[in-house]
């Protein structure tokens, strides 16, 4: 889609599944460093969902636009709410919630990318 | 006196509340945009889609509340989803005419990784585990 950014998100979101998890394993509740975490990968998924749309709205054609979009903004929205309720509980699990919502962002990465190389860009 | 139920919505349970709610965001804004753009092609996957999207939806309200209409929803909900994939994605199988294109619950979740078969499964045991004894 935007050839290495593609790659970093899904590394970055991968990697964030785990450390997720790695906190529930551990039996620690969500701490600062996942809060950051947490930050840069949304940081990275703002970007690719910007420069994405700029240029499915400046002219490049794909199958299905509007599944597109929606998926743009899912890969964005879902990983801010998942932090909102996972530092809402101090407990063990939040690691695993953010894990949850990391896990359904790498999918949404990943559909993002096959309706793009769908549409032969 | 009865213990009284502990709450659906802390510990494990906001991990189960998580994976219904990106369940219910996925399913309605596939139904949605399947009914929007293309219905006529395959009417009935589409709008057992959109069931499914309400069925999650109802389900992720019932766990996050608190008390006993909550809890009622869930079992509802979640009673009503385990019963919706097994029956489509029996019929989705036996059937598969009537099923050109897939919904959450064909073949049993399959192409969901069957998360859409285990999750009401994990969903009844944990709101047994949870209830009021």
């Amino acid at each position: 889609m935007i050839g290495a950014l593609e790659v970093v998100v899904l590394v970055a979101t991968g990697a964030l599944a785990v450390f997720g998890l790695l906190l529930t394993a551990l039996n620690r509740p969500p701490d600062r460093t996942l809060r950051l975490a947490l930050g840069a990968v949304v940081a990275l998924l703002a970007v690719q969902a910007v420069i994405a749309a700029v240029r499915v709205l400046t002219g490049t054609q794909l199958p299905e636009t509007t599944t597109f979009l929606i998926y743009l903004v899912v890969s964005v929205c879902v990983l801010p709410i998942a932090g909102q309720f996972a530092f809402a509980e101090p407990s063990r699990w939040g690691g695993a919630v953010i894990a949850v919502g990391a896990i359904a962002t790498f999918v949404a990465v990943l559909r993002l990318q096959g309706l793009w190389q769908a549409g032969g860009a | 006196m009865p213990e009284p139920a502990r709450a659906t919505a802390t510990g494990p349970g906001r991990v189960l509340i998580a994976v219904y709610a990106v369940f219910a965001l996925s399913a309605t804004a596939r139904a949605g945009v399947q009914i929007a753009t293309r219905f006529s092609e395959a009417p009935v996957p589409y709008l057992l889609s959109a069931l499914a999207g309400v069925v999650y939806i109802l389900a992720t309200i019932g766990l996050a509340g608190r008390g006993p209409r909550a809890r009622r929803l869930a079992w509802a909900a979640v009673g009503f989803e385990l019963a919706g994939v097994l029956v489509v994605g029996t019929l989705s199988l036996v059937d598969a005419a009537d099923f050109p294109d897939d919904t959450v619950w064909s073949a049993y979740g399959r192409g969901y990784g069957f998360v859409p078969l285990v999750l009401p499964i994990v969903g009844l045991w944990w709101l047994y585990h949870t209830r009021p004894r």
